[in-house]
Parts: structure tokens; C-alpha cells; sequence
């Protein structure tokens, strides 16, 4: 049987038509969080986003939680930062293994180096894995990372209005920590206020009042991590 | 925050499309924005018309839809927009993930997206 192909149909001159899309662009990066999330429950490791602003205290506080955590868990940490490895190095002097990831001139982590970073730990011989953001309070909301838990530090030393300027990455967050509280008075700031605010945003974020130098306040961070 | 590097993505992947169909012009981009991302569309737009000079796309429509956030409470099965609480000490309005009915806690559905729903191009 012959087959008659029937000509090609193309658009003339100047045609014009539509194509639908729905093109999402925050795609590509949901997908490599979803898929690190997949690769750390495989392997049995809980992941904890640590995120807050410049200064706030993120790497004191790891550092605290892993002198505190160390006994009862194999931990490993990720520290982003634009450049330096100045903070990796700090975590790194409490005995665990810390994958600097220097962002160059990106403001936050994205899945995509989390995912390069996970390949330079061995899995297999890790539970907790803390991933210190770049400090930030606006993008780290917008990129999953793929952690099984988002933390959210600010400190007394900003001022009272951090948690009601940057509302969404305090409804992103399962924990909020108000660190450097032996300052408050110093300041004039009201953590209690600070706790309000945060409670407002998100009722089911669980807030702890810190001293991450002393310690003071960071076994009530464990508890909020449920570690 | 990131309108420019976003802006940029939006204007490789529409050329890249309109070089598949062989179109000669990109008449419009229709982008859908929703209101809990972190993009300014002033920027965008600002950052579109710089972007487009010179290629198949200069002249064209940027149709920005913007979609409200939306939230659902899995106490009550509310399903609507969040409720903004002012704060009592500073007057200052903001979102919150209390449920507007019934006071339980919303997980965030919609409000999040950025997609280029569709385009027009010239053959």
C-alpha cells in the first residue's frame, strides 16, 4: 500500500501563535533538594538547615550543638560562606568533618552545591548533618536545600524588628533561636517581644533563647530539633 | 531578590523555545509570579527590557499575572489567602501562618510559583 505524506504544515510569514509553557523556573532546584532529601533518608542521616543573618551566631551555635551532640551521634557539617573557610575551620576544630562550600558571589546555598557536597561525605558512617547557610535572611527561604529541618537564628544585636522585617523565612522555619540574650539589656531589646513576634508569624515554630558562647539556652535547641 | 539572574533564565529559555518553532519575533511572555516569591516586578520588568535588546524578543509584551498565596488549614480545610496580623506594638502589618477561620496552623499551597505560562510568537 502506498502511503501518501501529505505536506508539511508550517506557519506562514508573520503568523502568529501561541505555545503554552508552564515552564517553572524554580523547578531545577526542588528537584536536586527533593533528591538530596532521598539520598540523606536512604542513608539514615538527618540534615538541619541552619540559617539567620550576618553575625547572628550560626556557626557558635553549631559549634555548641556538636560539642553537646557529638557523644550520641556521628555529625558532619557543610558551612557556606561567599569566600574564606575561616568558620568551616572553627566547627572543624571540634573533631568533625566539615565540607566548606564557597559560594563566590551567590548570597545563599542552593541544592545544587549541597548536592556536590554531599558527595565528599561518607554517608554510610554519619547521623546528623548540620548545613550552615550564607547569612541571610531573605534567599535561603527560597531554595530547599533538602534538610529534614530549617533553623533560623537571629541575635539581640540587630535590633527589635528582624523577625517582623523578614517574615517568610520565620514561616519557613521548625525553630527559631534568639542568640546573644546576655546582651538584650545592653541593646534594649525585648526578647520576649522578639519570641511574640515569631510566635505570630508561625505558631508551630519552636523558639529558644540563647547564649551560644556561654551555652546557655542551647539544650533547649536540641529539644526544638527533637535531637 | 534575584530578579536579574531569574529575568535572565526567563529570557534563554523563551529564546530557546522560539528557535525550536523558527520564529522570526516573540511577540508576548505571559509569566505567571506569585506573591510569596521574593521577586520585585518592577525589577523584572526593569530587567527584561535591558535583557531582550538586540535579540528576537525587543519590543515584546511581558504580561506579568500575579497569584495571591494561598494557604490550607488542615484543622478546619480553610483554603484562601493568608491572614496578615498587625503587630500591636509597632502597627506594622504582616503574614502569618494562622488560619483566618478557625486560628490553627496553614501550610503555604500557592503563592510560590514562577512559570512562564505561555508565549506569542511570529512566525
Amino acid at each position: 500500500m502506498v502511503t501518501q505524506m501529505k505536506e508539511i504544515v508550517k506557519a506562514e510569514e508573520g503568523e502568529v501563535f501561541d505555545i503554552e509553557l508552564e515552564a517553572d523556573l524554580l523547578k531545577a532546584n526542588k528537584k536536586l533538594a527533593k533528591e538530596n532529601k532521598e539520598l540523606l533518608r536512604k542513608h539514615g542521616v538527618a540534615a538541619i538547615d541552619i540559617m539567620g543573618s550576618i553575625g547572628a551566631g550560626k556557626t557558635s551555635l553549631i559549634e555548641k550543638l556538636v560539642q553537646l551532640l557529638k557523644g550520641k551521634y556521628r555529625i558532619a557539617a557543610f558551612k557556606g560562606d561567599l569566600t574564606t573557610t575561616i568558620d568551616a575551620e572553627l566547627i572543624a576544630r571540634h573533631g568533625v568533618e566539615v565540607v566548606p562550600i564557597n559560594t563566590g558571589k551567590e548570597c545563599h546555598l542552593d541544592a545544587n552545591l549541597v548536592r556536590k557536597a554531599l558527595q565528599k561525605i561518607d554517608l554510610n558512617n554519619l547521623d546528623l548533618l548540620f548545613i550552615e547557610n550564607v547569612g541571610n535572611l531573605i534567599c535561603p527561604a527560597e531554595f530547599p536545600l533538602g534538610s529534614e529541618k530549617r533553623a533560623v537564628v537571629i541575635s539581640v544585636t540587630e535590633g527589635p524588628y528582624m523577625v517582623m522585617k523578614h517574615p517568610f523565612i520565620f514561616m519557613d522555619a521548625d525553630v527559631a533561636v534568639i542568640n546573644k540574650v546576655d546582651l538584650a539589656q545592653a541593646m534594649k531589646v525585648n526578647v520576649k517581644k522578639l519570641e511574640t513576634d515569631v510566635e505570630r508569624i508561625n505558631p508551630n515554630a519552636k523558639v529558644a533563647v540563647t547564649n551560644c558562647r556561654s551555652g546557655e539556652g542551647v539544650d533547649k535547641v536540641v529539644e526544638a530539633l527533637d535531637l | 531578590m534575584h530578579e536579574f539572574s531569574m529575568t535572565t533564565q526567563i529570557v534563554n529559555y523563551v529564546l530557546e523555545e522560539a528557535k525550536k518553532h523558527n520564529a522570526k519575533r516573540v511577540d508576548m511572555v505571559h509569566l505567571i509570579i506569585g506573591k510569596l516569591t521574593f521577586l520585585g516586578l518592577e525589577q523584572v520588568k526593569f530587567a527584561y527590557e535591558m535583557l531582550v535588546k538586540n535579540t528576537i524578543m525587543e519590543g515584546s509584551k511581558l504580561h506579568i499575572e500575579e497569584k495571591d498565596g494561598v494557604v490550607r488549614c488542615s484543622n478546619c480545610g480553610y483554603e484562601g489567602d493568608l491572614k496578615y496580623e498587625d503587630d500591636p506594638v509597632y502597627h506594622v502589618s504582616s503574614p502569618t501562618l494562622n488560619c483566618p477561620k478557625c486560628g490553627g496552623t496553614v501550610n503555604i499551597m500557592g503563592g510560590k510559583e514562577c512559570t512562564i505560562k505561555s508565549i506569542r510568537l511570529v512566525a
